[in-house]
């Protein structure tokens, strides 16, 4: 039996699932995620034996961030056209409608829509500090590993973010025509 | 958000901060309303998050793609839920089997409260301050316990020679039936030998999966499906199994 293979099926595969997450999360859609996945998971697997076995997800999920970035900016190299900066802030207040059309206002209605549409909206800096502390419930120390910025960045990004989520929610909630709840 | 203390207010939400440091910031927010809101923020975020956030689990034909993708030969075991029939069947690229393979994959779904009433059961036993109803290493005061006690007598022996000391026994209600418990000794870890009658309802020669940081390895003998449960490694729960099967 491969011992390695054995070894990365039983100590990395097992966060696979959140490896997916966070891929969908990152790239706001499910076909890239599928090949970020893949590209991800076999990088992992050329790394692995060098790997020292203290926090494989963070690990893991970092990998995931790092084949994300390449896949975007190879997307962006072969089209001309330029991709939605994904960075911008504005990006996510323009997904926002100030005047809700009328399917816009049925789907606030639903609470859960409303979140995922709010978090996907966010800026990537932001959506990917609170799915790694609220979903993975990574540490700082181990999001601060993910995305290779200090702990304090992750501190004031984390408080961004969430100001910035529950801001949009408080806009969309209540600014939502007779609002139902 | 203005407050000077409100990334130290985040860190404590967060879990980040030591005893010390916790009091004092529990004592700011009681003494600043601004802190008091922000703490019920960030609450409220939590568990909006929490609780309607898509959560995209890999779906299945992309895992047994990522899978057949990795190089060395694939696990013959069931690893971590769905790798023998993906590894099994890898490179058969065959349409009908991978209609097959769909077909089985919801099995692990179906077997999950299993799952989780052997670790309930495993775990109630660690907590209690008598993992076994029957305390005994000798195969001839354990196996007759289990007699009328549980709807099935599986195979008994002491494996101390080998490291794993036959505790004792237990009587579990699981999958439905009254179900037979095995208890070792293995250095410091104690593992469980859940025993019941096979129903169909978890087919796989051997099956080794995680679960809260612990390891489930099953498989079936004649008609008794078994799972040993444990924190300890995988080479020492296979090592038990081995010993179980090779009782005469």
């Amino acid at each position: 039996m491969d011992d390695k293979r054995r070894r990365f099926e039983t100590q990395v595969l097992p966060h696979l699932d959140a490896a997916y997450n966070f891929a969908r999360w990152l790239a706001r859609g499910a076909g890239d995620a599928d090949d970020v996945l893949q590209e991800a998971t076999l990088r992992a697997y050329r790394a692995f034996d060098a790997l020292r076995v203290s926090d494989v997800k963070a690990w893991l999920l970092a990998i995931v961030r790092n084949c994300h970035f390449t896949a975007l900016q190879q997307r962006r190299r072969r089209s001309q056209v330029p991709l939605p900066e994904e960075h911008d802030p504005l990006d996510g207040a323009a997904m926002i409608s100030d005047t809700p059309s009328p399917e816009a206002t049925t789907m606030q209605l639903d609470d859960a829509r409303t979140l995922n549409e709010l978090v996907q909206a966010l800026p990537a800096d932001y959506r990917e500090v609170l799915i790694l502390r609220e979903i993975e419930e990574l540490s700082y120390r181990e999001i601060a590993a993910v995305i290779n910025a200090p702990i304090g960045t992750v501190m004031s990004r984390l408080a961004r973010a969430r100001a910035c989520l529950k801001g949009k929610w408080l806009e969309t909630v209540e600014g939502a025509p007779r609002a139902v709840r | 958000m203005l407050c000077a203390e409100s990334l130290r207010v985040q860190a404590h939400f967060d879990g980040e901060v030591d005893a010390v440091a916790a009091l004092e910031i529990e004592r700011h927010i009681e003494r600043c309303a601004e802190c008091r809101a922000l703490q019920q923020q960030l609450e409220q975020t939590r568990v909006a998050l929490r609780r309607e956030l898509d959560y995209h689990r890999v779906p299945a034909t992309l895992e047994a793609r990522v899978r057949r993708a990795l190089p060395g030969p694939p696990r013959w075991q069931w690893a971590a839920g769905r790798s023998f029939w993906t590894g099994a069947l890898s490179g058969a690229g065959l349409a009908t089997l991978a209609a097959a393979l769909a077909v089985f994959l919801w099995l692990p779904m179906r077997a999950a409260p299993l799952v989780d009433d052997l670790m309930s059961s495993h775990l109630r036993a660690l907590m209690s301050a008598h993992p076994v109803d029957v305390v005994s290493s000798d195969r001839h005061t354990v196996k007759p316990w289990f007699a009328g006690r549980t709807d099935v007598s599986p195979a008994v022996a002491d494996f101390a020679a080998q490291g794993y000391t036959l505790v004792g026994g237990r009587a579990e209600y699981l999958a439905h039936q009254r179900a037979a418990v095995l208890v070792y000794q293995h250095g410091a870890h104690l593992i469980d030998v859940f025993a019941w009658a096979a129903d169909g309802a978890w087919p796989w020669r051997s099956n080794e999966r995680m679960r809260e940081g612990y390891r489930l390895l099953s498989w079936r003998q004649g008609d008794i499906e078994y799972c040993a449960v444990s924190d300890a490694g995988p080479e020492e729960l296979q090592v038990l199994a081995q010993l179980i099967q090779r009782i005469p």
